[in-house]
């Protein structure tokens, strides 16, 4: 029974009858080719049907037709040739065309340095053949013929100062990126020296005091940063309209103003102080005091009052305090 | 603050309970460094391009930046345009490998100069120049209309992609 018998036997069988009826097709078909062929060979084997395909035909790889490639450009440069010409502008290395055994890597492998062909590295790596010597020299004489000559009087510093007080600053920006607008753009910074405006004593205390921060002592200028308008335009118009109204306030007296004291005061002001009351009194003693007999304008009054407000609003130092002691003692007539 | 067994216990908690959701982790941390770098070979067979053999970490010390820019240099504060510098560039680059398929033997190097960005790299002469310069007036043209700004390809070709290799690992 076909169903009592174990698997791998029914396998076995079935095997056997199928090589029988390959071998009888094959027989037949071997026949049939002698007949058409007229040449029967007993020598010869039959043909064997590979019926595995066991034996492959070797495929031919695909090969890429090999062009012929110039050789590189630099071959074929004369010495005395145009640099400026062959590399006019910014540009990638390119290594068939710069005529330099060059090399770029990192030799810490133990490994030859890199030569310039097939070299990632030089080609990452901004260059600046583009600006040799002789480049630049030819880039600033077809520039020369767009430029205008230094105005007259305008020589010094100070000149420039002079006609003109107000310096106005703005930055551009250049980025890499295909926007030119920055939000930076926008700041406008003006300055100029407190000494351009037409102030009077008061005026000018006061425009210092109303300038605050903006105002520097040792340089004596004024610096507005103008960057709350969110275009340049209209910071500079604020910076302006600013400088007017401080010029015009700085005029402006009001009536609380005269309430200011000694205390109020920003310096030393030997004229309002006791010590001026104290010098008249040394003057004029042994009899009452009378400022208006004493001489303020005498070498040894001058130099008084110079080294007592230099004490006040430099401070103390070992200069001044010298300067002090020689003043009082002329005043004493010690010296 | 949490004693350590506390922690753990929280964790385990966590771990068996039925949220579906483990948002503690338990395991140790692996701080397996993987990126750009190349393991060797039993027999060093695996070719390396410059670029392969140094690790991201010799940037600017043995091997240079494939992009740059002037978007970082502001500072913390005024970085203007870097974050899409940085999407373009993965873009470009993408464009890039696929215009040219299997023909760059370098990475693609990308210089943005003002409003200039400079295409460069390495490519094997597999097709023919007419195909070649199809590409490049193809791949410029493409990407300047996309970026708004003017792009230059900048490429060097070679006979083999073996002229690139440097070391086997």
């Amino acid at each position: 029974m076909i169903v009592s018998k174990p698997w791998n036997e029914l396998f076995v069988t079935c095997r056997s009858v199928a090589s029988i009826h390959v071998r009888s097709l094959f027989q037949t078909s071997a026949l049939l080719q002698t007949e058409t062929e007229g040449l029967l060979d007993d020598d010869e084997e039959f043909r064997v049907i590979d019926l595995k395909k066991t034996s492959q035909k070797s495929v031919k790889k695909f090969q890429r037709e090999e062009k012929p490639v110039l050789p590189p450009r630099y071959t074929r440069m004369p010495v005395d040739q145009d640099w400026a010409s062959v590399w006019p502008g910014p540009r990638s290395f390119h290594p068939a065309t710069v005529p330099l055994p060059m090399f770029q890597g990192n030799m810490s492998d133990g490994l030859p340095p890199v030569g310039k062909f097939a070299n990632a590295e030089l080609m990452k790596i901004p260059n600046f053949l583009h600006l040799t010597p002789p480049a630049v020299k030819k880039q600033t004489e077809a520039l020369r013929k767009f430029c205008t000559a230094w105005p007259e009087g305008l020589e010094t510093d100070e000149k420039i100062e002079q006609h003109f007080p107000l310096e106005v600053i703005t930055s551009d920006y250049c980025h890499s990126a295909p926007k030119i607008r920055d939000p930076k753009a926008r700041i406008v910074t003006v300055k100029f020296k407190v000494k351009a405006l037409k102030l009077g004593k008061h005026s000018k205390d006061k425009f210092k005091r109303l300038c605050k921060d903006n105002y520097s002592e040792e340089r004596d200028d004024v610096c507005i940063v103008a960057d709350r308008c969110p275009v340049r335009k209209q910071n500079y118009e604020y910076a302006m309209y600013l400088i007017t109204a401080l010029y015009h306030e700085a005029w402006n007296f009001a009536e609380w103003e005269k309430e200011k004291s000694e205390v109020d005061m920003e310096y030393y002001d030997w004229d309002l102080n006791k010590s001026k009351q104290s010098y008249v009194q040394l003057k004029c003693w042994p009899g009452k005091p009378n400022p208006e007999t004493v001489d303020f304008n005498t070498p040894e009054a001058i130099k008084y009052r110079n080294a007592v407000t230099d004490l006040f609003n430099k401070g103390e130092d070992v200069d001044t305090l010298a300067k002090y002691k020689e003043a009082v003692k002329d005043i004493l007539g010690l010296s | 603050m949490m004693s350590t067994s506390q922690v753990l216990k929280a964790t385990r908690l966590l771990r068996w309970s039925d949220a579906g959701i483990r948002s503690v982790q338990t395991s140790c941390v692996d701080y397996r460094k993987q990126a750009g770098r190349h393991f060797p070979t039993r027999y060093r067979t695996k070719p390396l391009t410059y670029e392969m053999a140094h690790k991201p970490h010799q940037i600017a010390h043995h091997k240079g930046w494939n992009s740059w820019n002037t978007t970082n240099l502001g500072g913390d504060r005024d970085q203007f345009w870097s974050g899409e510098t940085a999407a373009e560039d993965q873009f470009i680059r993408q464009f890039i490998t696929g215009t040219w398929h299997n023909m760059f033997a370098s990475e693609v190097i990308i210089k943005r100069q003002h409003n200039i960005i400079r295409i460069a790299g390495i490519i094997s002469r597999m097709i023919n120049p007419t195909k070649m310069y199809f590409l490049i007036g193809y791949s410029e043209e493409i990407l300047s209309y996309w970026l708004q700004c003017p792009v230059k390809l900048e490429l060097q070709t070679i006979n083999d992609k073996s002229e690139v290799i440097y070391k086997y690992i």
